[in-house]
């Protein structure tokens, strides 16, 4: 389902000077004594959607303000392109941005909104019609967007970040408060711009939305980046060479397994989670010693796991109970 | 810049309220110096006092749309977060505030110059035509009143920019620039000693710019009326410096 990295890629981004969009080195913030951010570095590459997950709080919007030129840091660097957000002379030409979709003037109408922008990039009109096409909004355009639903104003936020055809896009959570058509048009939408060759940055808090849609992942906590890989890797890291086994003769499986050398876990009432022993010996060991048992499959972790592993040390505020209601 | 002002000019002309505004600003003045100038007396020997000053009276309330609409131009984009859209697009923080500078400059001097020439207009029509007395924009003094007006509007549009820039909040910028306007007449009336009461005149930034509409008993004013609309545009120079320095370090 995820595809490897090196097959999107496309082929006029190989050299390695021109291969990250996005290089954020060592950005480090303080307010007052919180930490925002505390070293944190990763790249965004073209052809992919890079997921940027992580707690609220972790930094994830304070990065985007940063990269944008936006936010000041007290130590590192972030780059478009090789260049200083600040020094790009048609901004959105580079980088097209979305951090706060309610950020508009409640009483100017989409097309005007997008007008202003357009004009200060030296971009013609027509350009704005295209957009707003593009995103579905040709009906509403010349509506006041204070009128407009979150739904609605994510897509014109969408629009304004695609104005300038910039090989760059980058999301603060798109996903928020949109319907499912929505979040489904959205995902589509990441999917395709990434086909074009376009480095794509999404932040989110939940996996489950960008799950089936990122190629890449930077989770991030705290302040820096705990991890920065692909989605399969991330996964096969997670699942080991793991066994789950499913067995009603749960004690009398881990003593003969464990004999053989295997590291054994019960992970459930019926269920057992095997490491070190291939699935065809484990299933010759306990056909031998006669213990029944009823499934015998890879492990396979998922990314909801790896996410909650991941950030299980840099939630700021957690409920005691969440873990519980997340099961 | 040619970009940025584009985007800015394009910004003012698609809502509504800076035309509503300045339209006050028109309304108010015109209103204002109409009811001044209707109720002097006037005897066949004149009015009895400065008779364009009177006329162009009306900027007393006539200037306070204008601030109300330089306020918002910055405040308005801070309470939405519309900010850092428009520093993402200009991410040069000088080009872009000089651009709203300069965009509220041109929207204050149209709309200045129709409510000032609106009230000279009034106050000829409704003063007794005293023949060589009678209100003219081509008697010297006259026409500096008329044209220091429109510069005054425009000083206290860009005093409001600055503030506003600085302060970041609508209703709390409108509290002070409104109160630095007028709060300064009031405690200067309060005051009984001469020598205060005149530095006061002297330093406030609307009654020493107003200096600009006397045309008459020139030597008796606290300052001169051009070193007077200068004290305002020191004023306008000091916010707008601050506003911008503030503007250039501060995060979004």
């Amino acid at each position: 389902m995820y595809k490897n990295q090196h097959e999107t890629t496309p082929n006029r981004k190989l050299t390695p000077m021109s291969a990250a969009e996005i290089v954020v080195a060592g950005l480090r913030k303080r307010y007052g004594a919180t930490r925002a951010l505390d070293g944190m570095s990763f790249t965004v590459r073209p052809g992919l959607v890079t997921g940027f997950l992580g707690p609220n709080g972790a930094g994830k919007s304070t990065t985007m303000r940063v990269i944008l030129g936006l936010d000041a840091v007290d130590a590192g660097t972030a780059l478009i392109e090789g260049k200083p957000y600040h020094s790009l002379r048609h901004p959105l030409n580079h980088v097209g941005s979305l951090l706060d979709a309610a950020a508009l003037h409640p009483s100017r109408s989409a097309r005007d909104h997008l007008l202003w922008l357009a004009h200060s990039q030296g971009l013609a009109a027509r350009r704005v019609n295209q957009v707003i096409e593009q995103v579905g909004l040709t009906s509403a355009a010349r509506r006041k967007a204070g009128g407009y639903s979150l739904g609605m104003r994510q897509r014109l936020g969408i629009a304004a970040a695609l104005l300038g055809d910039p090989p760059i896009i980058m999301l603060d959570e798109p996903f928020n408060g949109m319907d499912p058509d929505g979040i489904i048009w959205m995902r589509g939408f990441l999917r395709s711009l990434a086909a074009q060759g376009r480095a794509v940055l999404v932040s989110s808090h939940l996996m489950s939305e960008v799950q089936d849609t990122a190629d890449h992942l930077v989770v991030v906590g705290r302040g820096k980046a705990i991890a920065d890989a692909g989605v399969a890797d991330l996964i096969a890291a997670a699942s080991g060479n793991r066994v789950a086994l499913r067995t009603t003769a749960g004690t009398h499986a881990m003593r003969v397994l464990g004999h053989a050398g295997a590291a054994v876990a019960a992970t459930g009432r019926d269920t057992i989670t095997v490491s070190g022993l291939p699935a065809d010996r484990i299933v010759t060991l306990l056909n031998q010693s006669a213990v029944p048992f009823s499934e015998v499959s890879a492990h396979r972790a998922t990314l909801e796991d790896v996410y909650l592993e991941l950030t299980r040390d840099a939630v700021e505020f957690r409920a005691a109970t969440q873990s519980e209601v997340s099961r | 810049m040619r970009l940025a002002l584009h985007a800015e000019w394009t910004k003012m002309r698609t809502v509504a309220s800076p035309l509503w505004l300045l339209l006050g600003t028109v309304a108010a003045t015109v209103a204002l110096s109409a009811v001044a100038t209707s109720v002097v007396n006037c005897t066949a020997r004149g009015c009895g006092g400065d008779t364009t000053k009177l006329s162009l009276m009306g900027v007393y309330l006539g200037q306070a749309p204008v601030a109300i609409l330089a306020v918002l131009v910055i405040s308005g984009e801070y309470s939405s977060g519309m900010i850092r859209t428009t520093l993402t697009a200009m991410p040069r923080r000088a080009t872009a505030f000089a651009a709203k500078a300069i965009t509220l400059t041109g929207v204050v001097a149209v709309g200045g110059t129709v409510a000032v020439l609106g009230a000279v207009l009034a106050g000829r029509l409704i003063l007794p035509d005293l023949g060589d007395q009678a209100l003219s924009l081509a008697d010297g003094p006259t026409l500096r009143a008329v044209f220091g007006t429109v510069l005054y509007l425009i000083l206290i549009g860009l005093l409001s920019l600055g503030i506003a820039t600085a302060v970041r909040d609508s209703a709390t910028s409108i509290g002070i620039v409104l109160g630095l306007l007028y709060i300064f007449p009031i405690i200067s009336g309060t005051i009984s000693d001469p020598d205060w009461q005149r530095l006061l005149q002297q330093i406030a930034p609307m009654s020493a710019g107003l200096a600009i509409q006397a045309t008459t008993d020139l030597h008796s004013l606290p300052l001169s009326p051009w070193a007077g609309l200068g004290v305002t545009a020191g004023w306008a120079t000091a916010a707008l410096l601050a506003g911008g320095l503030l503007l250039r370090v501060r995060d979004t």
